[in-house]
């Protein structure tokens, strides 16, 4: 009976969506004056960003990111109320069987790469696809790898608890240096260099480096939390 | 691009996304385990970010990166607010999914099951 | 010059980021810098609102990007008005729960208060931004707090509550996300000035799909009738000021959302009809709900869904008087039922089911608590010459200039079924004997300073509603003036 309701449910919402989806004119301009044309103009007059994307994440629509970044904080603060205990054991962890030998060497291997990669895609975040966000989970799925591979590999709690305070900190910061500078929160107040340079955009590269800082430590202490989560 | 091959495309988007946001409701609506109905409610925000992104495209459009050696002309790019909002979308769908998992590993040790309908409360 | 409206956000951000790295250097800190934070976003918010109130809104931009290109945030009378009630009330959280996590242990104390002074800065957000998906991340802000601080208690069982509120958190944001993304694809726009006047030129159907998928997603956050099945949940199984944060902080923050969508944004014909039946069968059923209950923090979580439905009603009158009379509802509620929650959860605090009947005879061992309990139960019915009465007078008003007779008799019927249920708690507080083996537990000296500061507010706006009815006025007389804000928002001399 409930099924049946909500498959009528699902039925009258799925003729609604293809309704809507189909007069929205796929591949086509949907609007007149918008304002993404000034985005894509003043990212290269104003910004000296090639990556217009990066430009609204973290200067147009700086705002939102920086709720972002507190959303992720808030689930890792939750994370660790929610599945508190009085006694924490960290170290143990329920493993099923050891990883092969093979599994082990290989992702010795590979951390480094990953590591590196990650820290390539947030530092270039400003000129090519990329940025905080994917580079800081680029880090956290080598440190993903390292969990799963050696049963015993431990990260420092507090460690990542002071990576990303300082990190969000930073951001902050930033912002209000902006705010005293110029009298807006998170305005550029660096020159902008030269349209792709690594050295361009003002704060934005700066920005989406602690972004990608905190996001790694965010994502780690997450795994991290869940993995050690055992009665 | 050939006008048959476009209007295949952009079906197959729209017959995705709302296959998406369906299947996802279907299985938070639906199913009986916490942790198919996290799945569930993890597909729709799926669905819901593949349209969001696909309505910013633009016929032929390029990147919205300004790179070197490419043609940037900026009234061929695609739109990029929407892969902004997207990107922001995801990390939040991400917290929520984090929080929600610790909270079916709650319900877990709580209850020693993952079926809703032996949770007394969460039968509505 | 204290500040301007960004800092009401950046400020606990910024404390939210620091308290972990502080907590290594001295524990109390943790306890003690969100409620300095608090203290300072409450001193800001109303030194601003005394200004705006004098000089006319102020528009913020971010980023240095006038809108449409940047967010921006919006300190009105109205929205002006909203954020000192909230923060008022988060101090008032902040301090009542100060010394009641002084046996909990330090990892989950500090957790406890980040969330908390989250919960409250979201809220903040949620009424001063200008721009509709910023509004999205700030209702996500507000949501992971409080799915966090509803499971708080890991030995109760609330994981369960905390899970559906979060299921329906998470439908709410993706349809929040597809009328976002409607409105986009239609307009190019994100920031609400530029929405509401650019609204003419949308096509019906999107406009009507948008509005209903938007409705859908904040009326979840206003607990309004039949997406309001977490909160009863929700208020029963969290901590005892957190139940008094989701009804003075949270709930305000959805209807403000909801308010802003419907008066300013969209130009549908009906929408306030619609709101005020919505907001009439969510009364309805709300307080019968509230009659059956037998445990206390259940009734009084009915009862405040109960009263955001009145609130809606008064703001579906769409008049100028009803403007007000919503308002003043708001005021009301925001600060009487705190009380009853801070009051209540002390007169069924050593008990496990909470049932009403558990507080027979505490009137005579706790008899502060009491009394402000009952203060505040007369002041919530609308008992003259409490608060209460001057908002149910007016919204009674409000109606008859509409010739809304049956509304009238209506909300009538439904305070004699509120009366009913309120005044048997009263009786079995005063006229009953207590049982035996129940162990009253005395109030701490900061939660007595909460409550009796709550009962004198009741008491002072009871006896000098005028004492609020200026800024009421000033502030409804805002929200109804549509033009002004597009004006205000994207003419804004950089």
């Amino acid at each position: 009976m409930k099924k049946l309701i909500v498959i009528l449910l699902l039925a009258v919402l799925a003729w609604d969506l293809g309704v809507i989806f189909l007069g929205l004119n796929f591949g086509n301009e949907h609007f007149t004056e918008g304002v993404k044309d000034q985005y894509l103009e003043k990212t290269v007059t104003e910004l000296n960003v090639a990556n217009t994307v990066t430009s609204i994440v973290v200067n147009f629509r700086g705002f939102d990111t920086l709720g972002e970044v507190t959303v992720l904080f808030l689930a890792a603060t939750a994370l660790g109320g929610i599945l508190y205990k009085k006694r924490h054991h960290v170290g143990e962890r329920s493993v099923l069987f050891p990883s092969s030998s093979l599994v082990m060497s290989g992702s010795k291997l590979l951390f480094p790469a990953i590591i590196l990669l990650g820290v390539y895609v947030f530092v270039h975040g400003h000129l090519s696809p990329g940025g905080g966000f994917q580079g800081g989970t680029i880090i956290a799925t080598g440190f993903l790898l390292m969990l799963l591979a050696y049963d015993n590999y431990s990260v420092s709690h507090n460690l990542l608890s002071i990576v990303e305070s300082l990190a969000g900190i930073f951001f902050v910061v930033i912002g209000l240096l902006g705010f005293m500078n110029h009298g807006t929160f998170l305005e550029n107040f660096l020159p902008t260099g030269t349209l792709n340079s690594l050295f361009s955009g003002g704060v934005i590269p700066i920005v989406y480096i602690l972004i990608g800082f905190k996001v790694a430590a965010e994502l780690t202490g997450v795994i991290y939390t869940v993995l050690h989560e055992k009665d | 691009m050939d006008e048959s091959l476009f209007k295949y495309i952009e079906f197959s988007i729209y017959g995705a996304s709302i296959l998406l946001i369906l299947i996802g409701l279907y299985g938070a609506l639906v199913k009986k385990s916490l942790i198919k109905i996290v799945i569930g409610l993890s597909i729709v925000d799926a669905g819901v970010h593949l349209i969001f992104v696909a309505m910013g495209y633009i016929r032929g459009g390029t990147a919205p990166i300004f790179s070197p050696g490419f043609e940037n002309d900026a009234s061929r790019m695609v739109d990029p607010i929407p892969q902004a909002l997207v990107l922001t979308a995801i990390v939040i769908g991400f917290a929520v999914t984090a929080v929600a998992l610790s909270l079916v590993i709650r319900l877990y040790k709580h209850h020693d099951t993952l079926r809703i309908d032996e949770i007394k409360n969460l039968k509505w | 010059m204290v500040g301007t409206p960004v800092l009401l956000v950046v400020i606990p951000l910024l404390a939210a980021f620091l308290i972990p790295l502080l907590g290594m250097i001295w524990k109390e800190l943790v306890r003690i810098i969100p409620g300095l934070v608090l203290l300072y976003m409450f001193i800001l918010s109303a030194t601003l609102l005394n200004q705006v109130l004098h000089t006319g809104p102020i528009v913020e931009v971010i980023a240095g990007w006038r809108p449409p290109l940047g967010i921006n945030l919006v300190f009105s009378p109205f929205s002006g008005f909203l954020v000192t009630l909230m923060t008022f009330i988060g101090l008032m959280v902040w301090i009542y729960s100060y010394r009641f996590k002084q046996n909990v242990d330090f990892e989950p104390a500090k957790k406890y208060f980040i969330l908390l002074m989250m919960l409250v800065t979201g809220s903040v957000g949620i009424v001063l931004t200008g721009d509709i998906f910023n509004l999205f991340v700030f209702i996500e802000i507000v949501g992971i707090s409080a799915y966090a601080l509803t499971a708080f208690y890991t030995e109760r069982n609330s994981a369960e509550a905390a899970f559906k509120y979060l299921f329906m958190g998470a439908l709410a944001s993706t349809f929040l996300l597809l009328a976002i993304m409607i409105i986009y694809t239609q307009l190019g726009t994100l920031n609400m000035a530029d929405i509401a006047s650019k609204m003419p030129e949308m096509n019906t159907t999107y406009k009507i799909t948008a509005l209903v998928f938007l409705l859908t997603a904040i009326g979840i956050e206003a607990e309004m009738f039949p997406l309001n099945g977490w909160a009863a949940d929700a208020y029963t199984e969290s901590p005892g000021p957190i139940g008094a944060a989701f009804a003075g902080i949270v709930a305000k923050a959805g209807v403000y959302a909801m308010v802003r969508i419907i008066f300013t944004m969209f130009d549908v014909d009906g929408t306030m009809q619609f709101m005020l039946y919505i907001g009439l069968i969510t009364l309805i059923v709300a307080e019968t709900t509230a009659l059956r209950q037998d445990r206390l923090k259940r009734m009084l979580a009915y009862s405040s869904i109960g009263q955001m439905g009145l609130i809606m009603v008064a703001f579906g009158i769409g008049t100028a008087e009803g403007v007000f009379a919503a308002l003043f509802l708001m005021f009301n509620h925001a600060i009487i039922k705190p009380l009853l929650f801070f009051s209540g959860s002390y007169l069924v605090y050593n008990s496990k089911d909470k049932f009403i009947h558990e507080t027979n005879g505490m009137g005579k061992h706790i008899p502060i608590t009491s009394i402000l309990f009952a203060l505040g139960a007369f002041a919530i019915v609308g008992l003259p010459p409490f608060a209460g009465f001057w908002s149910k007078l007016s919204i009674l008003t409000a109606a008859a200039d509409e010739n809304m007779i049956i509304i009238i008799a209506l909300i009538l019927i439904v305070s004699i079924i509120e009366l009913v249920y309120y005044l048997r708690v009263v009786n079995r507080i005063y006229f009953f004997k207590m049982a035996e083996g129940v162990e009253p537990k005395k109030p701490t000296l900061n939660a007595l300073f909460v409550m009796v500061t709550l009962g004198v507010i009741i008491l002072l706006v009871g006896f000098y509603p005028d004492a609020i009815t200026g800024v009421l006025h000033k502030a409804s007389g805002d929200l109804l003036d549509k033009t002004k804000y597009i004006q205000d928002v994207l003419l804004l001399n950089p």
